[in-house]
C-alpha cells in the first residue's frame, strides 16, 4: 500500500501511510483505539476508498474499489465486530454472495457443506456447517469468521483482533492454521492489542499513531515495552492535563454495589461529587451495557443508589434524568443526535423532557437556554434553527453536553464522548470536562483511549470480560497500567 | 401566510428576511412553490377557478381527506404508516349512522364516532408498540379486519340516514356560515381549524417535539428519555381520532356509507397528501402547512383532470403517481443536501 490518505469529512484517519507485505508474512499492525488500523485495512479490502493513494499487487497497481473486488484479488478480511447474519446457517453465512451453484442455476448446498465442514476441519473445531449462526458462542462465530478466509484461495488476510473471544487454546489452533497457509504463500495482517500473541506470531511490526505510521521494525528486535511505547508515543514535555487538581469532595452521589447486567458482574463503585471516574476496558469487557444500566436504559441486578436513594431495575430512562443523571451516548450519530431535527430542537430535547412543567414549547426561554449553554461551553454555531448536522462533530457533542446541563443534571455519564471528533476539540472536550468537576458535577468518562484517561480521571476502573479488573488511583493511570489491565495480561500468570 | 404558522402571521410578517426567505422557498418550502405553480396551471385551465364558490368547493371536497391527512402526517413523522384509515372511516361511518338513526342526535354519534376512532387507534398504537408489530402489518390487518366487519353488519350494502334526520345532519356538510360577506363552508372552516390545531401541536408542544424526535432517531429519543411507545400510540389515536371525526363528516356529506365501497382507497390519497406536502416518507421532517397544501393540490389535481374528462377510474392510479413522483423528488433534495 503505498501513500494511503484516509480523510472522513474533516478528519484526517490515515494519513500517507506506506506498508509492504512480503508472500508468506506475517505482519502486526499495531495502534492504540483509534489509531487507523481499521480504517487502513479496511482501504486496502475495498470496504472504504482511500482519498488518496494506491494499493499494488504482485508489482501492478489494482483499485480495490470494492470487497468483491478484493476478494478476487485474494484480500480476505476478518473483522473484528461479528459480520454474521444470525437467522442464517454456518456454511450459508460463509459462502454469502459468492454461493456455488449447479449448473442448473440452483444452489450446489452439497459441495457448499462439505467444504464448510473442511475449512473448518482446517481449524480444528467440530462446528456443524448446518447449524444456524444465532445458536452458536461468540468464540464459535470468531472461528466461523476465520474459517471463511479459507474456503477460497487467499493472497492476504487481514485480521483484526481475531482472538479477543478465544480461549487459549482456540488461539493456539488459529495460529497452527495460520502457519500452515503460511508456508503455502498465504501473507496476513495481524492486528492485536495482545502482546504474547503478536511477538509469537508475527515477524515485522507498523505502527500507526493518530493515522500516522511512526514505526516499523522486527519483533525479534524489540521487547513489549519498546512497542508500548511507540504506541503510545513519548509524553510531552509539558502537557497541561499533568497539573491535574482533583475536585473530588466527600458527598457520595452514586453508589453501585454487586452490579450486574448483560455482559457485566460483581461492579462496586462511588462516585463523589467533583469526581471523574472513568471506566475502560477493551470491546467485550462490559463497558458499554454498564453505561446503558447507569442511565435506566437497561435492565440490572444489585444495588444501585442514587443520591441516597435506591434504584429499582426497570426504571426508566426519565426517572434517572429526574434524579440528575444525563447520558452523553457512545456512536454520536445513532445514539446521540437527531439528524433532521435543528440545533435548538436537539438542544432543548431533555430540558423538556425532564424540567418543563407544562406541555406547551416557549421558542423565547428555549433560545435563551441555547444562547447560555452556547456561550459557556463555547460552541461555534450561527443560525440555532440550522439542523444539528450542519456543526462538526465535536460541537455537536457540545450541544448533547450543553442539553443535560440545562435539564440540571449533575451525574454526567460520558460515553465515549471523543469518537469521530478531530484532536483540537477532543482537548477542548478534556478541558470541559474536568471545568464541569470543578462546578461540584460528578462525571463518569466511558473511554477505551488511554491517552484521554490519563488526562482527565481522578480514579479508573479497568474491566476485563465484565469484570471490574483493576481500580487505579490517579497516580496508578499511566498509559501501560490501562493496557496491562484492560488485556487482562495481571490474570494470565499461568 | 406562506413562511410560517398562521398562528403568528403579524410578527413573522416583521422580520422576514426576503435572501433567506427565497432559498427557502426552494429547499425547505418548496410545497409552496409547486402549489404556486399547480395554481397558475388549474387557472388557465379553468377561468373560474379564482371565484369564490370553487375555492370554497375544493375546501369542502378537501376537508375529509385533509382530516385523515393530518393524523396521517403526524404517524409518518413518526416514522410510522397507517394504512386503516379508509377502513376505519367506513366502520366507523356505517355504525355512526346506525347510532344517529336509533338516537337522532348528531352530538350523540359525534361522541361515538370519536370514541370509536380513538379505540381503534389505540387497538393499532397498541399492536405496534407493545406486540412489537411493523406498523405496516399493524395497520394491514385493522384495515382488513374493520371492513370486513362492516361488510359483514351492513351485508355489504350502505347504511342509509333515516329521514327522521336526514335534513338536519345533512346541513353539517352542505351548511355554510356568512363570513366577510362571502359563504364560508363549514367543511371549509373545520379543515382549517384542524390545520392550525395541529400546526401548533407539532411546532409548539412537547409531543410534537418528541414525534419529530421518534421518527429521526428512536434510540437518541430514548436515551433523551422519550416514552417511545407512548408518543407512537399517540400519533395512532389521534389519527383514529381523526378517523372518526371523518366518518361522520364523510356519512353527512354521502347521507349514506356504503360498507363495501365508502372511503376506499382513502388511505392512499392522505399518503399522497402528505407525501406532496413535503413530509419525509422515513420521519424525522414534515411540515402541517405543507399537508394542508398537499391535500389542496391533490384536490386541484383531480378537478384539473375531471375538467378534461378523464375516467375517475383513474384517481387510484393517479395518486400513486402523485406520491411516487413526490417521494422521488424528495429523495432527490435531501441527497442534494448532504
Amino acid at each position: 500500500m503505498k501513500d494511503i490518505v484516509v480523510d472522513f469529512g474533516p478528519v484526517r484517519a490515515v494519513d500517507h501511510v506506506n506498508i509492504t507485505i512480503g508472500p508468506g508474512e506475517v505482519v502486526g499492525l499495531l495502534g492504540e483505539n483509534g489509531a487507523g488500523k481499521s480504517t487502513l485495512m479496511n482501504a486496502l479490502a475495498g470496504a472504504i476508498s482511500p482519498t488518496h493513494g494506491e494499493v499494488v499487487i504482485d508489482g501492478s497497481r489494482k483499485t480495490v474499489s470494492n470487497v468483491k473486488v478484493a476478494a478476487q484479488l485474494g484480500i480476505r478480511f476478518i473483522h473484528q465486530e461479528l459480520n454474521l447474519c444470525n437467522d442464517l446457517k454456518v456454511f450459508e453465512n460463509m459462502f454469502l454472495g459468492e454461493e456455488l451453484r449447479r449448473p442448473t442455476g440452483l444452489l450446489d448446498t452439497t459441495t457448499m457443506i462439505a467444504r464448510c465442514r473442511e475449512a473448518l476441519g482446517r481449524m480444528r473445531t467440530h462446528i456443524n456447517p448446518e447449524t444456524v449462526v444465532g445458536d452458536l458462542q461468540a468464540a464459535e462465530k470468531q472461528l466461523v469468521e476465520c474459517a471463511k478466509a479459507l474456503l477460497f484461495k487467499s493472497q492476504l488476510i487481514i485480521m483484526d483482533e481475531p482472538s479477543t473471544a478465544l480461549t487459549t487454546e482456540e488461539t493456539e489452533n488459529l495460529f497452527e492454521t495460520m502457519r500452515t497457509l503460511k508456508t503455502e504463500g498465504v501473507s496476513f495482517i495481524y492486528i492485536s492489542h495482545k502482546m504474547p500473541e503478536l511477538f509469537e506470531i508475527c515477524e515485522r511490526y507498523y505502527v500507526l499513531r493518530d493515522g500516522v505510521l511512526v514505526a516499523e521494525g522486527k519483533f525479534a528486535e524489540v521487547d513489549d515495552s519498546a512497542i508500548t511505547e511507540l504506541m503510545i508515543g513519548r509524553q510531552l514535555a509539558h502537557d497541561v492535563f499533568d497539573d491535574h487538581t482533583d475536585n473530588t469532595r466527600p458527598e457520595v452521589l452514586v453508589k453501585a454495589e454487586n452490579l450486574s447486567g448483560a455482559g457485566f458482574e460483581d461492579v462496586n463503585f462511588e462516585l463523589h461529587v467533583g469526581e471523574v471516574l472513568a471506566i475502560t476496558g477493551l470491546q467485550g469487557s462490559g463497558c458499554g451495557q454498564l453505561a446503558d444500566v447507569l442511565f435506566g436504559a437497561a435492565p440490572f441486578g444489585g444495588t444501585l443508589t442514587v443520591k441516597g436513594r435506591r434504584v429499582r431495575s426497570g426504571s426508566n430512562v426519565r426517572s434517572f434524568m429526574r434524579r440528575g443523571v444525563a447520558m452523553v451516548p457512545r456512536m454520536r450519530k445513532e445514539r446521540g443526535i437527531h439528524n433532521d431535527l435543528s440545533i435548538m430542537d436537539n438542544h432543548n430535547m431533555a430540558y423538556i423532557n425532564a424540567r418543563a412543567r407544562t406541555p406547551w414549547i416557549s421558542k423565547p426561554a428555549a433560545l435563551k437556554r441555547y444562547e447560555r449553554e452556547r456561550k459557556s461551553l463555547s460552541i461555534k454555531a450561527n443560525n440555532p434553527a440550522n439542523p444539528i448536522t450542519s456543526l462538526s462533530g465535536g460541537n455537536q457533542q457540545k450541544i448533547i453536553i450543553g442539553k443535560w446541563l440545562e435539564a440540571e443534571a449533575d451525574v454526567l455519564l460520558l460515553d465515549n464522548p471523543t469518537q469521530g471528533i478531530d484532536v483540537g476539540t477532543k482537548f477542548e472536550i478534556y478541558h470541559l470536562i474536568l471545568a464541569l468537576a470543578k462546578r461540584e458535577k460528578a462525571i463518569v468518562v466511558f473511554s477505551a483511549e488511554p491517552p484521554e484517561i490519563h488526562k482527565v480521571a481522578d480514579v479508573c476502573l479497568v474491566m476485563f470480560k465484565g469484570r471490574v479488573n483493576a481500580v487505579l488511583e490517579r497516580d496508578q493511570i499511566t498509559e501501560r497500567n490501562l493496557m496491562f489491565y484492560s488485556t487482562g495480561a495481571n490474570l494470565r500468570v499461568s | 401566510m406562506s413562511v410560517s404558522a398562521p398562528t403568528n402571521v403579524g410578527s413573522a410578517l416583521r422580520r422576514i428576511n426576503f435572501r433567506e426567505l427565497g432559498i427557502k422557498l426552494f429547499t425547505e418550502y418548496s410545497f409552496v412553490l409547486s402549489f404556486i405553480l399547480l395554481v397558475i396551471l388549474a387557472a388557465t385551465v379553468n377561468h373560474n377557478f379564482f371565484s369564490w364558490p370553487n375555492i370554497s368547493n375544493i375546501f369542502v371536497q378537501s376537508c375529509i381527506i385533509g382530516l385523515i391527512a393530518l393524523g396521517m402526517s403526524m404517524v409518518i413523522s413518526a416514522g410510522q404508516i397507517d394504512i386503516s384509515v379508509g377502513s376505519q372511516v367506513a366502520f366507523i361511518g356505517g355504525f355512526g349512522v346506525l347510532v344517529l338513526n336509533q338516537t337522532g342526535s348528531p352530538m350523540i354519534m359525534l361522541a361515538f364516532t370519536a370514541s370509536a376512532g380513538i379505540v381503534i387507534g389505540l387497538i393499532n398504537g397498541l399492536l405496534i408498540t407493545k406486540g412489537r408489530m411493523p406498523s405496516f402489518i399493524a395497520t394491514m390487518a385493522m384495515m382488513g379486519a374493520a371492513r370486513s366487519l362492516i361488510n359483514h353488519f351492513g351485508s355489504g350494502g350502505p347504511f342509509t340516514v333515516n329521514r327522521a334526520n336526514y335534513e338536519q345532519f345533512r346541513q353539517i356538510a352542505t351548511g355554510s356560515v356568512g363570513l366577510f360577506g362571502v359563504k364560508v363552508p363549514y367543511l371549509m372552516l373545520i379543515f382549517i381549524a384542524a390545520t392550525i390545531i395541529f400546526d401548533v401541536v407539532m411546532k409548539r408542544t412537547r409531543l410534537g417535539k418528541h414525534i419529530y424526535a421518534v421518527g429521526s432517531n428512536e434510540v437518541s429519543a430514548r436515551l433523551s428519555g422519550v416514552n417511545v411507545d407512548a408518543v407512537k400510540t399517540a400519533t395512532f389515536v389521534i389519527t383514529g381520532l381523526m378517523c372518526g371525526i371523518a366518518a361522520l363528516l364523510y356519512a353527512s356529506r354521502t347521507t349514506a356509507v356504503a360498507a363495501s365501497s365508502a372511503a376506499v382507497g382513502f388511505e392512499l390519497d392522505a399518503i399522497a397528501a402528505v407525501a406532496i406536502g413535503g413530509t419525509a416518507m422515513t420521519g424525522g421532517r414534515g411540515k402541517i402547512f405543507g399537508t394542508f397544501l398537499g391535500v389542496l393540490m391533490f384536490k386541484i389535481i383531480s378537478n384539473i383532470l375531471t375538467a378534461a374528462n378523464v375516467s375517475t377510474f383513474l384517481n387510484g392510479a393517479i395518486s400513486a403517481a402523485i406520491i411516487v413522483i413526490a417521494v422521488l423528488l424528495q429523495n432527490f433534495q435531501y441527497r442534494k443536501q448532504r
